[in-house]
């Protein structure tokens, strides 16, 4: 005899509130055990909900775009013989518990829902034959507390494969939860965080290798290094970022005539030195732009120096070397410096010293392309300067349109420290410097 | 009653059973709990554990007082009405089966009183206690069916003056001298109730000492206690067998030292609790029972029917009702797609008697046996100031560490509240802490709590309340 089975949304993990996003199958379908019957999406992965059996659609119980949650109901199914419990999800973030054994008792009769309807026909049901899953390994001579051992049970690891980090080779619950995330979040966890400790959750761990190959390959000294820094800049410094374009037709002109000079002299002359010297110009005429706030934040601490960092880009990673007393230097000095700091950098001969003491840092990638991007302020820095491919355009002269060779500028500051305003004018006094070569070189 | 279904069957009501319901119920399952006993709550609750304790309750006022006339406070003889002692003890019962049923309703567990056999993998069938019958079809089961007191062949069982546990703790009434057959925790508990009650107490133990399993040190000052008050004490000793006559049971004795025959009012039969897997029809379920009335299970409680689980006094040793409370939520767990695991290190023993004996973890014979390179430290109560001030002396703490690691790995406690020292070394045992971490925990002072730190200290060498020879 046919009987109805409300299938309903198995345990779906940490999730709720999904939403369906398509239904396979309509009143009237035959399905088969395991065929899809409806998919949800969650932020993270689509899921198939499997038919916990086979039988025919009597009615849906949703509609695309319904919220769904564990237990929500999804369709009424008419089975022959009794109810079934869903069996589990194949996207689980879980490690699954359940060996075919257990599905084969999950199918049986053994496990009917409370909501069966045929309840006396479960009296002198058919006998089982579900196959017990074998017992886990033994914990024994493992050192680890109660608590542990149970967590390691849920999370299906034997202890007796991993070592503890505890006192005395004490395995932990952080032993535990490492192993389980894998290598890769392993080696993360022990590199310096700059969230630990600020409240801000942790990105779940995924196992990727469920989706396809993966590899797993170290971060670079450089990227262990820089990432926390700007993590903690990112996290700690309120940033806006100011966009502005600079008419440098004039400017580059005379750029060529100088480079053809150095290239004879075996260094190059790039937009940067003179970018470098404009930047001095406009710190000078907003000094709060060469400041950093006091520890306590209730003061700004303004320089009477002005070294500028460089962003540079190298295999294996950012690093940002730090050009000293830019203002004292000409474009030729300047541009003799940076050929010989980026030689240093390529080869890795940097001291710490040649990292440190920056006042303002550029960001070129100009010669990469781009419209703008936003950089990171290098705290306790409070601005920084990107900039990106300079494009000819036509510009409105006032009486005709002429082609102008314009440079994007896009400034990140501490709004802390700088208000919109005066990062307008600031941007505004660097693009008329690069506009106006006399006054750059004034 | 109408026929019942149950997601979860759980059948008997004890300890474990009733913790396996709540358990299951509190993890979203309907269950149906089927127990024969007019009361929720098993042999612990009606006829064993509490009952057993209110009435050594009365026994350690009546010693203590007693004792303490030495010391200068002298009360008269007690004058005992056993039936306000047996009521007060049925009312202690009474107000904890009670809040049992109360937790049952709670969960909406539905209990159903009657007598439970299987008919199938798949259905109970159930002699209701008001009469009438009723099946019960389930989706799994957890099989909590306890124990009952063993009986012996040649010991009639049918004269009234023969009686076993539950028996004694009726307080029928005070014989004048009362037989205990078996010197283990149930019969020595048992003989310390009745012999503050009044009765003349022997003791007859077939095997070498009381309480056996225990190392024999920590029984040591119970047994030369009891020798002492009691009239007699036999060792290697057994029972050829009991003439009832009219003037009191005769009984013949079996043993170097013990006399050919003598006579008895009352025999208290304690010799083991006997598995009740073998009374529930089990193989109609298919469930493997073992010759002994064992339900084997694996460590997730499992029978060899996979979706039926045993747990408690009828899948082993030691048949006590905090195992049976831990395998219950295991089971229970496992049912509900947990992967639990009942993986302890240690299940504490405590004979409640007076010195309290208990123990946890490896003894010092299974040590031995087993060639474990093991150290102790041992704490004589006598230089103990808490222990003195309670008028007693003879206690001992004993705790044994691997010798490599310093890790402890056994404990054994005689004296007063020994039943509540244990538990320090069960957590240590499962924490796996050394001797080290026991003796640099502050323990407070005076009490019998810093015995256990003081016999860590001892192992270490570090003890200053007591002069120890320099270890090597």
């Amino acid at each position: 005899m046919a009987t109805a089975t409300e299938v309903s949304v198995p345990d779906l993990g940490d999730f709720a509130d999904v939403p369906v996003i398509e239904i396979h199958v309509a009143p009237g379908d035959v399905v088969n055990n395991e065929d899809p019957l409806v998919t949800l999406e969650s932020d993270k992965a689509t899921m198939d909900i499997p038919s916990p059996g086979a039988g025919t659609v009597r009615e849906l119980r949703i509609k695309v775009g319904d919220l769904v949650s564990r237990g929500s109901p999804i369709l009424l199914l008419d089975t022959e013989g009794a109810a079934v419990e869903p069996p589990p999800l194949t996207d689980q973030q879980e490690p699954p518990v359940l060996d075919e054994g257990d599905l084969a008792a999950a199918e049986e009769p053994a496990r009917r829902s409370a909501a069966a309807a045929e309840t006396h026909a479960a009296v002198g049901g058919p006998p089982v034959t579900a196959v017990d899953s074998g017992p886990p390994a033994d914990f024994d001579g493992v050192h680890a507390s109660p608590g542990v051992r149970r967590l390691a049970r849920e999370l299906d690891l034997d202890l007796t494969t991993l070592s503890g980090t505890g006192p005395k080779g004490r395995i932990t619950k952080d032993d535990v939860v490492g192993a389980v995330r894998g290598p890769a979040d392993g080696a993360a966890a022990t590199a310096p965080a700059a969230a630990a400790g600020a409240g801000i959750p942790e990105v779940p761990a995924q196992d990727f290798s469920k989706f396809g190959p993966v590899e797993v390959r170290p971060l670079t000294r450089i990227q262990r290094l820089s990432g926390p820094a700007l993590h903690r800049s990112w996290l700690n410094v309120p940033h806006v970022t100011h966009d502005d374009e600079a008419d440098i037709t004039d400017l580059d002109a005379y750029r060529r005539e100088l480079d053809t000079a150095a290239k004879a002299e075996g260094y190059r002359v790039t937009l940067l030195a003179f970018l470098m010297k404009a930047s001095v110009s406009a710190l000078r005429e907003f000094p709060k732009f060469n400041s950093s706030l006091t520890p306590e934040k209730d003061a700004l601490i303004y320089k009477g120096y002005y070294h500028l960092g460089v962003a540079v880009d190298t295999p294996e990673g950012l690093v940002v070397p730090v050009i000293r007393d830019v203002d004292r230097k000409g474009i030729t000095e300047l541009s003799r410096e940076l050929g010989a700091t980026s030689a240093r950098v390529r080869e890795g001969k940097l001291d710490p010293a040649d990292l440190q003491g920056a006042c303002f840092t550029i960001s070129s990638l100009g010669g990469i392309g781009g419209t703008s991007f936003t950089p990171i302020v290098n705290a306790p820095e409070v601005a920084i300067l990107g900039v990106v491919r300079s494009k000819m355009a036509p510009v409105w002269d006032g009486s005709a349109f002429v082609p102008r060779l314009m440079l994007p500028l896009s400034l990140s500051y501490d709004h802390r420290v700088i208000d919109g305003a005066l990062a307008a004018r600031f941007v505004r006094y660097l693009c008329q410097l690069l506009e106006d070569i006399r006054r750059l070189v004034l | 009653m109408e026929n019942q279904t149950a997601e979860v069957l759980v059948l008997g009501a004890g300890p474990g059973g009733y913790t396996a319901a709540f358990r299951a119920a509190d993890l979203g399952k309907q269950v149906v709990l089927v127990d024969s006993g007019e009361a929720l709550g098993g042999v612990c609750l009606n006829v064993g554990c509490i009952p057993s304790k209110a009435l050594l309750h009365a026994a350690k006022v009546i010693a203590e007082t007693r004792e303490m006339s030495e010391n200068g406070v002298s009360f008269g003889p007690p004058a005992i009405d056993l039936d306000r002692l047996r009521a007060w003890k049925d009312g202690v019962v009474g107000r904890l089966t009670g809040g049992l049923a109360t937790l049952a309703r709670q969960r909406k567990v539905s209990v159903i009183r009657g007598y439970g056999r299987f008919t199938s993998p798949n259905q109970l069938r159930v002699e209701l206690a008001e009469g009438g019958e009723v099946l019960v079809g389930f989706g799994q089961a957890i099989i909590a069916a306890g124990s009952e007191a063993a009986t012996l062949p040649f010991i009639p069982v049918s004269d009234p003056r023969v009686i076993d546990s539950t028996g004694a703790l009726e307080l029928g009434e005070v014989p004048r001298r009362l037989l205990v057959v078996g010197g283990g925790i149930i019969g020595l508990e048992m003989a310390t109730v009745y012999h503050e009650l009044g009765a003349q107490i022997t003791v007859v133990e077939l095997l070498d000492q009381l309480i056996p399993g225990v190392d024999r040190d920590v029984v040591a000052p119970l047994a030369k206690r009891v020798s002492r008050q009691y009239e007699k004490v036999f060792l290697r000793t057994s029972v050829a067998g009991v003439e009832p006559r009219p003037e009191g049971l005769v009984v013949s004795f079996d043993g170097a030292k013990a006399p050919a025959t003598d006579t008895f009012d009352r025999i208290l039969v304690a010799v083991g609790r006997r598995p009740n897997g073998a009374l529930i029809d089990a193989e109609r379920a298919g469930i493997d029972v073992d010759p002994a009335g064992f339900i084997p299970v694996n460590k997730q409680l499992r029978t060899n029917v996979p979706h039926i689980f045993a747990i408690g006094d009828v899948v082993g040793q030691p048949m006590l009702a905090h195992k049976a409370m831990h395998e219950a939520k295991v089971a229970a767990e496992v049912i509900a797609g947990k992967n639990s695991y009942f993986d302890v290190r240690a299940i504490p023993s405590v004979a409640y008697t007076d010195p309290e004996v208990a123990w946890a973890g490896v003894t010092e014979n299974e040590a031995k046996a087993a060639g474990v390179a093991y150290g102790k430290g041992v704490f004589p109560w006598a230089a103990s100031g808490r222990s003195l001030t309670l008028g007693r002396s003879e206690g001992m703490t004993k705790v044994l560490f691997d010798e490599a690691t310093g890790r402890i790995i056994g404990c054994g406690i005689v004296g007063p509240s020994a039943g509540d020292l244990i538990s320090e070394a069960v957590l240590a045992i499962e924490m796996g802490a050394d001797a080290a971490d026991i003796g640099l925990t502050i323990h407070p002072h005076p009490t019998l709590s810093e015995t256990v730190a003081m016999a860590a200290e001892a192992f270490e060498g570090t003890i200053t309340d007591l002069y120890l020879p320099r270890r090597p």
